[in-house]
């Protein structure tokens, strides 16, 4: 890149960061008074905006972020969130929905919100997002939030805008649920913005533990073998995957026995829910450690490995040094920003 | 004539010359309400007609009674209204029906309309035994193409065989179910995917009634013997002539092979028809007369697969729903077909032809297979459970849109030889089209509260607490359901019943991970815009695709959703029998751009000012466009652009990518104002 653009970048930087001292504006403001008080639209507008790629989108990010740290006496809500991960054809979504239902009769006060991730297309990069059809949700209910988003094309089995969708859910709901697309020998990469991980199978996978990466079986902290329709089938599920992971000598991030993280339902007959329900909220009841500032520093590095490479992560670590570590996820985007086109006008 | 040439003659016992008994001529009919419909049927008999096709209407398919919220504006729409046993008594009034074939299409709730149909005869003293006629009852199809189901795959297959128990001991000449390949060339569906989904069903049914082990041998021959057809015939009439010869031959070798039916009789391949409403076009519909013509060639041409019985389409169907009009005018052609012309004079006009038995081979191969495949993976329950089924058919229309538009395909009219003179048929002072009188339905909703007001109360409660006690233990369903009827139990009543018991279902869309083979420069400039979009906007257009409403006819709508995600764009799609407040719901939650609905049954008027006053109530009327696709009569366009559809999209509009590139500009006028 010639010089000149170095500087004119370096402007246009500084224009945004200028821009970023604005406080939040009224209308958003008022936007966010409603999505806490749970209604729709609001909600979905204020999500559009934490998937949005452009910089006014990047600038409103910042003044939410900075706006509900800074009135955290108002806006309370500190969401558990659950990434919900499985096989292709496991019954994930159906499974989601018959949870929220079991959710909401038995946690009548809670609020959840679930986001759901289908695959985008390789060749159009559009999406068909079918997983509303797999939920049977109430209808005007505040309680239950429910959005799909697309996967645009990263590996992982989520969107490249699910941990700053994730970062606004977190601040606005109790529970916060997020369903991945189908996994098969990819990375879980859930697990690095949920506070626990469930992996969905399908019954007699058990045996199959041993075709997928041992990684992925070490990820999960809890297992769910879905569409158990008979008693039978569920026994005999269980014994496998536990007889598997013993096996392949898998110790399950659970702090609890192994046995009693898994569980068999089927989101048909309506099994096993309430039992898988009542164990996530004791998750949510023991939880404290207080994951957000490991989960947004790695989706920083991410974001910096995507735009520079391995040799931009090193140079983060380099700048670290020298820097304080505060800010919204966006001053610190920003900042390194800065700091890459500062650098590479030095060296030019 | 010389004594050697006789191979073209049918002779009787005595050794005289006959003729072939013409197939029953049906008229698929009933709308408005009970006392439309019974005038029509009477009406029709006089006519000449020989059976009796019942048209429901959606709300008594899909279990709801007509003061249910979601049946309002499809009262009486597609079919006739049935809450209770004294609708049924209205609707049969001065018809005979121990001298009646009855057809009736209807399949989530057929075993109450089949327990209604024997309560009615049983309090006129007719003696069941002497019933004739036909439920649908065919789930899997419902599933994969129509859209009326309401229980499980696994709770239905029992209704199902409860009714095969049943009807074998008390009511013997009636057909429990009919196997329905109709719809699935409605949907799409190739000769080999109709030939094996329509056996593979068929194959599930005996299967299952097999394994309740209630028929002694002689009773599952005869069980099996019932098995019934319902078929589709399209254009290419020669391989369709193939199919059916196919069919006859496959079924004996099934019955044979797979359960060892011994007696010939009850191998034979009954089967009715519906010839093809999906290659009828709207554009220079008078074509369609011919088409007609032409499709019935392959259900009536050959003596050994000849039809049992025959229902035409009108000339008119792209349009609206027909008029009794265009109802009389397809009859007369059966009339012609089996009266005016020698036909029925001929033994089989096929046998020994090299073409014919060659291609007949060819279509077995490949649905034997296909069979084969179903049953490895576990069967019809399991294929409609994971959508193996729905996304071949999905993908099997997707290629069949492709190549009307690259012309591959010709469709005269539609993408050859467009331009002709208007047509004096379509313009009547009613405008060629069937209305249903809005009054009527207040009529049916005030004969099911006189009903509800009038009966043993402690009866109805009685019949109805026994009906989910007994729905949750195995025992057969029928008779607790006739004495629901004849305790005045309402349509409503009994399905909420069991869908307490047996729990709703929805089955996979088939949409995921479809993709279309469409290029074209319309496809280019579509993507364009898409790109422009992102680049202004920062993320893809958002659209939700669903349809409010009872009606199940979900191919538009899926085709939609697969050319929105082809041209770019993110798509919820949200399925079918939706309500107003669902999609809206899902409109505000997803934050899209537009809103696309899809209605077949004629209640878009109704529904899309129910969608509106949801989108007001939530401030967002102005706020989100919403794009109208479906059989809708071009009277109706005005009212429907002055409510606030932005655009109305109709089956002539059937190159996808000129649909996305409009709904583009929708939006983007919408974006940018």
């Amino acid at each position: 890149m010639p010089l000149s653009k170095h500087h004119s970048l370096i402007k246009e930087l500084e224009s945004i960061q200028a821009a970023m001292e604005a406080p939040l504006d009224a209308e958003t403001r008022t936007l966010l008074e409603k999505a806490y008080a749970l209604e729709k639209w609001p909600i979905a507008q204020l999500i559009s905006i934490f998937e949005r790629n452009n910089t006014d989108s990047l600038i409103k990010r910042h003044a939410i972020s900075q706006y509900l740290a800074a009135n955290a006496d108002t806006y309370t809500r500190q969401a558990t969130v659950i990434g919900l991960t499985g096989t292709p054809g496991a019954g994930k979504s159906s499974l989601t929905g018959e949870l929220c239902l079991s959710l909401l009769k038995h946690q009548p006060d809670m609020s959840i919100a679930v986001l759901a991730i289908d695959p985008s297309s390789q060749e159009s990069g559009g999406a068909l997002l079918g997983d509303r059809t797999r939920m049977q949700l109430p209808v005007n209910d505040k309680r239950v939030f429910f959005r799909s988003q697309a996967s645009h094309l990263d590996l992982g089995g989520m969107g490249k805008s699910t941990f700053h969708v994730m970062r606004l859910l977190r601040r606005l709901f109790d529970l916060v649920i997020i369903e991945t697309v189908g996994i098969g020998q990819s990375e879980i990469e859930v697990q690095r913005l949920s506070d626990h991980t469930v992996l969905v199978m399908q019954p007699l996978a058990g045996d199959q533990v041993q075709f997928m990466k041992a990684g992925i079986m070490e990820v999960p902290n809890t297992f769910v073998i879905n569409k158990c329709d008979e008693d039978e089938l569920a026994r005999k599920s269980k014994h496998l995957l536990n007889a598997s992971l013993k096996l392949a000598k898998i110790h399950v991030r659970n702090e609890e026995s192994q046995e009693q993280s898994i569980f068999m339902t089927s989101a048909t007959k309506r099994r096993g829910i309430d039992e898988l329900m009542t164990h996530l909220m004791a998750v949510r009841e023991q939880q404290q450690v207080d994951q957000v500032a490991a989960q947004e520093e790695y989706f920083l590095n991410k974001w910096i490995q995507q735009a520079y490479g391995e040799f931009g992560l090193s140079l983060a670590e380099y700048f670290n040094k020298s820097s304080e570590d505060s800010g919204t996820f966006e001053q610190k985007e920003l900042r390194y920003k800065s700091q890459i086109a500062n650098f590479l006008t030095k060296l030019s | 004539m010389s004594e050697k040439n006789t191979a073209h003659i049918m002779f009787d016992k005595d050794g005289k010359p006959k003729s072939d008994r013409p197939w029953i001529f049906r008229t698929y009919a009933g709308h408005t309400n009970v006392w439309a419909s019974n005038e029509l049927y009477r009406s029709n008999l006089a006519k000449g007609q020989t059976g009796l096709s019942i048209a429901l209407d959606l709300p008594t398919q899909c279990g709801y009674s007509s003061d249910h919220d979601i049946a309002k504006p499809e009262i009486g729409k597609v079919g006739v209204p049935i809450n209770s046993l004294d609708d049924m008594a209205i609707l049969f009034d001065n018809i005979p029906l121990d001298q009646m074939n009855t057809s009736m299409t209807i399949n989530g709730t057929s075993m109450w309309l089949l327990s209604l149909y024997i309560a009615l005869a049983e309090e006129q003293g007719v003696n069941i035994a002497d019933l004739k006629g036909t439920t649908q009852n065919d789930l899997i199809k419902e599933y994969l193409a129509r859209g009326t189901y309401i229980f499980p795959p696994e709770d239905s297959i029992r209704l199902i065989v409860d009714m095969y128990e049943y009807c074998l001991h008390n009511v013997p000449s009636w057909n429990a179910s009919n196997i329905c390949s109709y719809h699935l060339q409605e949907a799409g569906a190739t000769p080999v995917q109709e030939l094996a989904f329509a056996l593979t069903t068929a194959i599930t049914i005996l299967d299952a009634v097999k394994e309740r082990n209630c028929f002694n041998e002689e009773e599952f021959e005869r069980c099996v013997g019932r098995i019934s057809y319902f078929v589709n015939a399209g254009m290419r009439f020669v391989e369709e002539v193939c199919k059916m010869r196919a069919f006859c031959e496959m079924w004996d070798e099934i019955t044979q092979e797979r359960y060892g039916v011994k007696n010939p009789k009850f191998r034979r391949f009954r089967y009715g028809v519906q010839v093809n409403s999906l290659g009828l076009t709207e554009e220079q519909p008078e074509n369609n007369a011919w088409r007609i013509l032409i499709e019935t060639l392959g259900v009536t041409l050959s003596r050994n697969a000849r039809c049992r019985a025959l229902q035409l389409p009108a000339w008119n169907e792209a349009l609206s729903l027909p008029r009794p009009w265009d109802q009389q005018w397809s009859l007369r052609l059966q009339q012609i077909m089996a009266y005016e012309t020698d036909l029925l004079e001929y033994p089989d006009l096929f046998d020994g032809s090299h073409v014919i038995e060659s291609k007949v081979a060819d279509l077995k191969e490949q649905a034997y297979s296909e069979i084969n495949k179903i049953i490895d993976m576990g069967g019809g329950v399991e294929a409609v459970k994971t959508g193996y089924m729905k996304s071949a058919l999905v993908a099997s229309q997707g290629e069949r849109m492709g190549k009307l538009v690259n012309g591959e395909q010709v469709v005269v009219g539609k993408n050859r030889w467009t331009d002709g003179i208007e047509s004096p048929l379509v313009n009547d002072s009613d405008g060629g089209i069937f209305m249903v009188d809005a009054d009527a339905a207040q009529k049916t909703i005030d004969a099911l509260n006189k009903t509800r007001a009038a009966r043993d109360e402690t009866r109805a409660q009685a019949a109805l607490k026994r009906l989910g006690e007994e729905a949750k233990q195995s025992k057969n369903l029928m008779e607790v359901s006739i004495e629901c009827a004849k305790a005045r139990v309402t349509t409503g009543e009994w399905s909420d019943t069991l869908r307490e018991a047996f729990g709703e279902f929805r089955p996979p869309t088939g949409v995921e991970g479809q993709a279309l083979s469409i290029e074209s420069e319309t496809l280019d400039a579509v993507r364009k815009k898409v790109d422009a979009f992102i680049e202004q906007h920062g993320y893809r257009p958002r659209m939700v695709v669903g349809k409010p409403g009872l009606d199940g006819h979900s191919n538009g709508a899926e085709m939609i959703a697969v050319a929105a995600r082809h041209a770019g764009f993110d798509v919820i799609y949200f399925g079918i029998r939706l309500s107003a407040v669902d999609i809206v719901q899902s409109a505000l939650e997803e934050n899209v751009d537009v809103i696309g609905i899809s209605l077949l049954s004629g209640s878009h008027n109704e529904i899309t000012d129910q969608l509106f006053d949801e989108l007001e109530k939530n401030g967002a009327k102005d706020s989100i466009p919403v794009i109208l696709g479906g059989i809708i009569p071009t009277p109706d366009f005005d009212s429907l652009h002055a409510k606030g559809v932005k655009r109305i999209f109709t089956p002539k509009d059937f190159d996808l990518m000129s649909v996305m590139n409009d709904i583009m500009d929708v939006i983007n006028t919408q974006k940018n104002g």
